[in-house]
């Protein structure tokens, strides 16, 4: 059974940020819960008071803000971002992303917030929002500030949120013309095995910009700039692929791969090259369509 | 003294009044205080699905939702399916399909597989694998399972429910 707990449910996050300081450091944000509840569950953490950000306005909405970034609230859920038609416009990699975390009991629960503050090494968001080159918004008792999601996950399950901090949002920049955003990952359970996310932007015949994510396979999810350098010039052409991508599966080969349930470190060293070619292919069909 | 917190809990259309800590899930809740034994307590980690209610239409995990949180909210189990003495389409199909034998999933599959009908009144074969695929049997090998929501779905377009929904 879960130890117990005082449940709070401030009407805003000025009043969400008070009841926190007045709980001293004995107080957690609590969304979804399909992360939290577990562990407290099973007794890895505990706490006086959980401080429910569910029905928070300020964490609830898709929009589209004025420089065009799409912008999805915190503690929307999983499943309200598969079914966002403006997710859907904006950025249909993460509908597809969406449409297979975990399980659908998860989705409808679960939280994107919850899941990038979490951090899991072995997140779907996470990696995919890497190579997005989204932030985050945070607000504490600080005050507010952003933060590049590429620095955020710090090590398994610690990121650079201060406790008192909300992520209030995550803002993913437009595509700019002939970018391409896509994400693939082979699944054996609940969580990816490995996962790799890949942002590009073709002008003219040929890839000139290309950032590569990789996720499940190191301690955190990272960017892999030698993949990305590597497919930097080629041609903008499927077929056409074959030595960059050659180059790009063998930077992966040098990461350091953790092996877990799911596969060996040489295993997933593996899959991460065969994931390339796959979410490769997928951004550059976007972005020609973009282009 | 540990807080407690009063709710009006509605289940299948009936509202509950019941005090509960905000500790308690609604899996304890509906299993130990209501007497809703349907749904099943088995991984306790959202992953088997034994465990599937529906809160406004959607499959959650009663094993990882507080009580707490199902206030203004509607809930429906297993035992909410039949109208009347009549079983749910669902119900009859996973019967003539012979969906089941131990049983132990069979409430949760239920209940995932309502929301998916719901949702989708006529999804193809792929879509109805999606849709069960969080929801464990370790019996039936699923096709029977498959058969039955299948089976239940031109149900309910004899019915006339999903008319036009093609």
């Amino acid at each position: 059974m879960i130890p117990p707990f005082a449940l709070a449910r401030p009407a805003s996050v000025s009043e969400a940020i008070a009841t926190f300081a007045d709980a001293g450091q004995d107080a957690a944000w609590y969304a979804g819960g399909t992360e939290l509840l577990q562990v407290m569950k099973m007794g890895l953490a505990r706490f006086g008071t959980l401080i429910d950000l569910k029905g928070l306005p300020e964490l609830r909405g898709i929009a589209v803000d004025a420089s065009g970034a799409l912008v999805i609230g915190g503690a929307v859920t999983h499943r309200e971002i598969e079914r966002s038609s403006i997710v859907g416009r904006e950025l249909p990699g993460l509908v597809g992303l969406e449409a297979h975390v975990a399980n659908v009991r998860v989705r409808n629960q679960g939280t994107i917030g919850g899941n990038l503050c979490f951090a899991e090494p072995h997140s779907d968001p996470a990696t995919f929002l890497l190579a997005c080159d989204a932030h985050v918004e945070l607000w504490g008792a600080g005050g507010a500030r952003e933060l590049p999601i590429d620095g955020f996950f710090l090590e398994p399950f610690v990121t650079a949120r201060t406790p008192d901090e909300i992520l209030l949002a995550i803002v993913i920049p437009k595509a700019a013309a002939g970018e391409g955003r896509a994400y693939e990952k082979a699944k054996f359970r609940e969580r990816p095995a490995v996962s790799v996310a890949v942002r590009l932007r073709v002008a003219g015949d040929a890839i000139v910009e290309a950032v590569v994510a990789v996720g499940s396979m190191t301690d955190i999810p990272v960017r892999v700039p030698e993949a990305g350098t590597a497919l930097a010039g080629a041609p903008a052409d499927p077929s056409a692929l074959g030595a960059p991508l050659a180059a790009g599966a063998e930077a992966m080969a040098e990461l350091d791969a953790v092996g877990d349930l799911d596969g060996s470190a040489d295993f997933k060293r593996h899959l991460a090259g065969v994931l390339l070619r796959s979410a490769t292919r997928a951004a550059l069909s976007e972005a020609i369509a973009r282009a | 003294m540990r807080e407690t917190v009063e709710l009006s809990l509605v289940v299948n259309g009936r509202a509950h009044p019941i005090r509960v800590e905000p500790r308690e899930t609604l899996a304890d809740v509906l299993r130990e205080r209501l007497g809703l034994t349907g749904l099943k307590i088995s991984c306790d980690v959202q992953v088997c699905g034994a465990c599937t209610v529906l809160v406004d239409g959607l499959a959650i995990s009663a094993c990882t939702y507080l009580a707490a949180d199902a206030e203004g909210h509607e809930v429906t189990t297993v035992e909410g399916l039949a109208r009347a003495g009549q079983l749910s389409p669902l119900q009859q199909s996973f019967i003539d399909a012979a969906a089941f034998q131990c049983g132990f999933c069979t409430p949760g599959m239920r209940m995932a597989a309502t929301a998916l009908l719901a949702e989708n009144p006529a999804p193809t074969r792929a879509q109805v694998v999606a849709g069960i695929e969080g929801n464990i049997c370790r019996c039936t090998g699923y096709v029977p399972i498959i058969d039955a929501i299948l089976e239940a779905a031109g149900a309910v377009d004899a019915a006339g429910v999903s008319e036009g929904a093609r």
